[in-house]
């Protein structure tokens, strides 16, 4: 058991161990806690943490209808309103769904992609290939996709999101088995969407965006691989195996939905009596007319970023296909899978005992159903999902699979990355991206940026060690290592 | 009239303070800060021109949706804009801008892709002489 001073944390609040890498902030630490915080993070990672996760979570566990705890994922951080690396759950009836707790980009999320070449294959190509993806993947600001969407179009995609793509020749069939929800949320409702997210979503499918988003080249070497039957499970053939890495969300329309709402839960708390301790809080009664309306918006924005990231696989694939002159069928660039993480989903859960249908917030979280999970696809019943944490530029990824634990202990969730440690505007003053990308590039690390400033931003220095993270809810059982990559091209928007 | 971006407040994402003597002039200033955060002021002219209005019942509705809509307008116009002549009423804000297209400005001088403006930390403080303004964006 550890006190915060003892310690010394970011905060000045009590914070207990529990057991081993975790750790709860009492609902007495603060007026107006509903529940308390529960942190997971080595002791070493706990320390690490900013003062705005322990205020952030704490704030969290003021929500009304919050059910069990408050979660901060071992690679949280201060973000907006929820820490990111949050979840909370509420009850549908008693409880609330907040933008904040979602963010501005609706399901940005990870995609996996395999293929049968090797690292001694693409080396040589290399270059040509991130240039070429580069290119076809637009990255930065305001950029704009090679679809031009008709109104009518921008409808169909928030409504049927990934099936929208295997409808146009974007997607082939099997991929929408190996993507949460099967690429599509149901209950989405365009009519609650605006004229402007419509309009910011008519240019830019298939884009990646900017920030820490990025499309990215990956070898698996053979002694990173930590459960070799799930390995293969996931699409692993052998050493030196190259796969892609997709880092973007629903663009735009995400953002203008995540606004116009955020913009109209102001009057709508005081409507319902709601009081919160950060304005990006704000929220609406779940079972409320004015929450279902969001969660119907909410859905659009989600099934948009399914649809953007599946029609950048299919540029992805193109891009290969015209570099090594094979069919992406023939190079088996199979979906391993598309997961989401930030997002709301109304889920079954077991509460005291009981099951009970949960509004689930996930903000930097991925959804960790272990096996057996009806939810999830026939080829991953056995083993559980896949969850692909997506690491800094210069240090690399996890994928891991989901466990029966984390339906016990985290409403099914769990880390989405490795997590910042120094703000953006410290990194850029500490890192020159000109000369970061020529010293990637002497590492065997081929980076192409649409801009230096954002490029040092995303240095790798600036993130917790992923590997740490990764362990932390392995050790816990949440979620279970099963092979890591390590970059050798980049796109970075 | 200056702002200057905040090092260790939100840190995935980009903080700025603005102050001026106005609050007009501080919905300039604040709207300079955006611009800042997504391209190389220097590199931004003059040729694109913009009018538009918000409406809001507060000043800090006023800002936060003045400071949306410029989110709003490089996504669907393609435009940045480094001047701002902006006259509040009761009620709502008329905004002139004028700044240059994303094409113009060039890629390489272009910078982060601002997502939205928080309401985290968000507001509008009265000072001795002026006023001060905090915004939180998302990246």
């Amino acid at each position: 058991m550890s006190g915060g001073k003892a310690m010394k944390l970011n905060t000045e609040m009590k914070v207990e161990g529990v057991s081993k890498n975790v750790w709860e902030i009492s609902a007495s630490e603060k007026s107006g806690m509903n529940a308390p915080a529960r942190i997971f993070a080595t002791e070493n990672l706990l320390k690490q943490m900013d003062e705005g996760v322990f205020e952030q979570i704490t704030n969290v566990a003021c929500l009304p209808g919050i059910v069990n705890y408050a979660m901060a994922m071992p690679d949280a951080h201060w973000g907006y309103g929820f820490p990111v690396g949050g979840i909370a759950a509420f009850d549908p009836e008693e409880g609330v769904i907040s933008p904040g707790g979602i963010g501005f980009d609706i399901n940005c999320g990870m995609r996996l992609i395999t293929t049968n070449l090797s690292y001694k294959e693409v080396r040589p190509k290399i270059k040509e290939l991130v240039n070429h993806l580069f290119e076809k993947v637009p990255a930065g600001v305001g950029v704009k996709g090679s679809l031009s969407l008709q109104r009518k179009q921008v409808l169909e995609v928030m409504s049927s999101g990934a099936e929208w793509c295997v409808e146009n020749g974007y997607a082939w069939e099997k991929d929408i088995l190996h993507i949460e929800e099967k690429g599509r949320i149901y209950g989405a409702e365009p009519a609650n969407v605006s004229e402007k997210a419509i309009g910011r979503s008519m240019n830019q499918l298939g884009t990646l965006g900017s920030g820490n988003h990025y499309l990215e080249v990956q070898v698996l070497h053979a002694e990173n691989v930590y459960d070799e039957a799930v390995a293969e499970k996931f699409g692993v053939q052998g050493n030196e195996q190259v796969m892609i890495m997709v880092h973007c969300g629903s663009r735009g329309t995400g953002h203008q939905i995540a606004t116009d709402y955020l913009r109209e839960f102001g009057p709508v708390m005081e409507k319902y009596g709601l009081k919160v301790r950060d304005r990006e809080l704000a929220c609406a009664p779940f079972g409320s007319d004015e929450g279902k309306k969001y969660y119907g918006a909410m859905a659009c924005a989600a099934n948009n970023a399914f649809a953007n990231r599946q029609v950048i696989t299919h540029n992805v694939r193109n891009v290969f296909e015209k570099v090594f002159r094979k069919t992406a069928e023939e190079m088996e660039m199979n979906l391993v899978y598309d997961v989401a993480h930030n997002i709301a989903k109304v889920e079954r859960h077991s509460v005291k005992g009981k099951m009970k249908k949960l509004v689930v917030h996930r903000k930097g979280s991925t959804r960790s159903f272990g096996p057996g999970h009806e939810e999830l696809a026939p080829v991953f019943r056995k083993t559980g999902q896949p969850v692909i944490v997506g690491g800094s530029m210069e240090t690399g990824s996890y994928v891991c699979v989901g466990m029966e634990k984390a339906m016990l202990e985290t409403f099914g969730s769990t880390m989405h990355g490795s997590g910042r440690t120094m703000s953006r505007m410290k990194a850029k003053r500490l890192v020159k991206g000109e000369q970061l990308q020529k010293e990637m590039e002497e590492r065997g690390i081929y980076v192409k940026s649409a801009s230096y400033a954002g490029l040092a931003e995303e240095a790798g220095m600036a993130y917790k060690d992923i590997s740490e993270v990764v362990k932390t809810m392995d050790e816990i059982g949440i979620s279970k290592k099963v092979f890591s990559l390590k970059p050798v091209g980049n796109v970075k928007g | 009239m200056k702002h200057r971006f905040l090092e260790n407040v939100a840190i995935a994402d980009i903080a700025f303070e603005a102050e001026a003597e106005t609050l007009e002039g501080l919905f300039a200033e604040c709207g300079k800060a955006l611009t800042e955060t997504m391209a190389d002021p220097e590199k931004i002219g003059g040729a694109g021109k913009k009018e538009f209005s918000v409406e809001g019942k507060t000043n800090e509705e006023l800002l936060y949706n003045f400071l949306s809509e410029l989110v709003y307008v490089k996504d669907v116009e393609g435009l940045l804009f480094k001047k701002f002549e902006v006259k509040i009423f009761p009620g709502d804000a008329s905004v002139k801008c004028s700044g240059d297209s994303l094409e113009k400005i060039g890629a390489k001088n272009l910078r982060n892709d601002v997502k939205a403006i928080t309401m985290h930390l968000f507001k509008i403080e009265g000072m001795k002489k002026g006023f001060k303004a905090t915004v939180v964006v998302d990246i």
